[in-house]
């Protein structure tokens, strides 16, 4: 292959075959059961990057089903995001995210920064129970239920929230180790359609792992949860703040 | 985190959790099943990036079990290496590689650029045969078998086919999805501890896949089967050729 073929193939690996398609990326129907929890104050001053601010040491655990996403398939996943602000504006910042399918891993990875790892998470209704979960090989280190669909919320709160700017930290090493890339990366949600929103009793539990550390931001009151159904693609991102610069 | 803290800390994502940690990478009891087979010239030049050249139309397809590699774990891998030459030294392309272990394949990814999606490889023993096999998803993609250590190789071949430099082409778009880097990488394997290297009758079947495409190198003749077990250390790699250079 000339290198001028080369440049103009150029998107992610392997060249010939890349683990992930060129977007846009478009999700039908993904769903989402997110439990708001305080955490420690300490804890989140160390897992925050600035220059993002937080003013209640809050945490969204969340757990999703993507049914139906344009390059990347069906999969699941579970995350930690944490509200934060940036310039003053009100979004969030995703700790850490775990999911079940390589194609999203690798694209969040490399093109935007998610930091995605490999496990097993669910999103599941049994019987009268929303129920989401994570294990992480054999060892289960997250769980959340929700009382099925108990009582609507709001359409134009969720939408808000959905709306928020979200926050990413880019990391990518050069061949020698050292950092190649090391970004703040804003994006944003965009085409929002919100099929519903619900709210019941819920519960959260952690449970530690050496690689998948979610009890390093503990939960001490879960504070509310919310069930969601929605629509959106997922635009590329901009960088916000160079580390490295 | 203060930014000073970040900068200092950032090696590899999510910042407090690295999906794969600093090396040195250790592989203890590396096992191979390597089947060298002949393909269609002109599907290689589709696939081989220059400056890399390719001396003979010939793939080595590798089933590889890693049951001790530090901060990597136990894991199998499997895929195609193309025999090149660069700057006059032999080496091998690395085409495609498939592992079912996520620190490797990010690590790989991302460090040096190894094109690895996540699938289920396997090597082992059944009964008289060494037998590799690789799935995506369900669908089965490569068999590759060989008769169980039937006659030994010379060390010496061994070990200098072991010490030829790989090369990879690290893709990496920036976050606004157009390429940020693009690279030629060249890697080596030090500290080789060959603890054994065996050849015998060897077949390989390949089978079409959407998001495996191993049959776009088709097998036209199976040339030899090398299966070998070795202690090594992966080395961090070094650009030799910048595509986005201007």
């Amino acid at each position: 292959m000339e290198p001028a073929d080369v440049v103009k193939n150029a998107f992610a690996m392997p060249l010939t075959s890349p683990s992930f398609a060129r977007g846009p990326y478009r999700y039908i129907n993904r769903e989402y059961l997110i439990i708001t929890y305080r955490t420690d104050r300490a804890a989140l001053e160390e897992a925050v990057p600035e220059p993002l601010t937080f003013d209640e040491p809050l945490v969204r655990c969340e757990f999703m089903r993507m049914e139906s996403s344009t390059g990347f398939g069906r999969y699941s996943g579970a995350a930690q995001d944490i509200p934060v602000r940036f310039n003053g504006q009100p979004g969030s910042y995703t700790h850490i995210r775990y999911l079940d399918v390589y194609a999203p891993i690798s694209g969040g990875r490399e093109l935007w920064g998610f930091p995605q790892k490999l496990a097993k998470p669910s999103l599941a209704v049994e019987h009268d129970t929303l129920v989401g979960a994570l294990d992480y090989g054999p060892v289960q280190v997250a769980k959340g239920t929700m009382g099925y669909k108990h009582r609507s919320v709001a359409d134009d709160a969720v939408l808000r929230t959905i709306s928020e700017p979200r926050f990413l930290l880019k990391i990518i090493p050069h061949v020698d180790g050292k950092p190649r890339i090391c970004e703040l990366v804003r994006y944003f949600h965009r085409d929002i359609v919100l099929h519903g929103a619900w709210t019941g009793p819920c519960s959260l539990e952690l449970h530690s792992h050496a690689l998948a550390p979610l009890t390093d931001l503990p939960v001490r009151e879960v504070v509310s949860g919310i069930h969601l159904i929605t629509d959106f693609t997922l635009p590329h991102g901009e960088v916000v703040h160079d580390y490295l610069a | 985190m203060k930014a000073d803290a970040v900068r200092q800390k950032a090696f590899s994502m999510p910042l407090h959790s690295p999906t794969y940690p600093p090396g040195p990478y250790r592989f203890i009891d590396r096992e191979f099943m390597i089947i060298t087979y002949r393909t269609d010239c002109a599907a290689l030049e589709r696939v081989v990036p220059k400056p890399l050249e390719i001396v003979d139309p010939v793939v080595k397809y590798e089933f590889i079990r890693m049951p001790d590699s530090t901060g990597f774990g136990d894991y199998t891998e499997s895929g195609q290496v193309i025999p090149v030459r660069f700057a006059g030294e032999m080496g091998g392309y690395v085409h495609a590689m498939f592992l079912d272990d996520d620190p490797p394949i990010a690590g790989g990814r991302e460090l040096w650029g190894f094109p690895k999606k996540l699938a289920f490889p396997s090597l082992r023993v059944e009964r008289d045969t060494l037998l590799g096999t690789l799935d995506y998803g369900p669908t089965r993609v490569a068999t590759g078998s060989m008769g169980y250590k039937h006659k030994p190789v010379a060390r010496e071949a061994v070990l200098k086919a072991l010490a030829e430099p790989g090369f990879l082409l690290k893709i990496i778009p920036h976050v606004d999805g157009t390429p940020r880097i693009c690279e030629l990488v060249r890697y080596r394997l030090g500290d080789v501890s060959l603890k054994g290297a065996w050849t015998g009758p060897a077949a390989l079947e390949l089978y079409p896949h959407a998001l495996a495409p191993l049959t776009d190198l088709p097998v036209l003749e199976v040339i030899s089967g090398v299966h070998l077990i070795a202690d090594l250390t992966l080395s961090l790699g070094e650009v030799v050729h910048d595509y986005l250079a201007k």
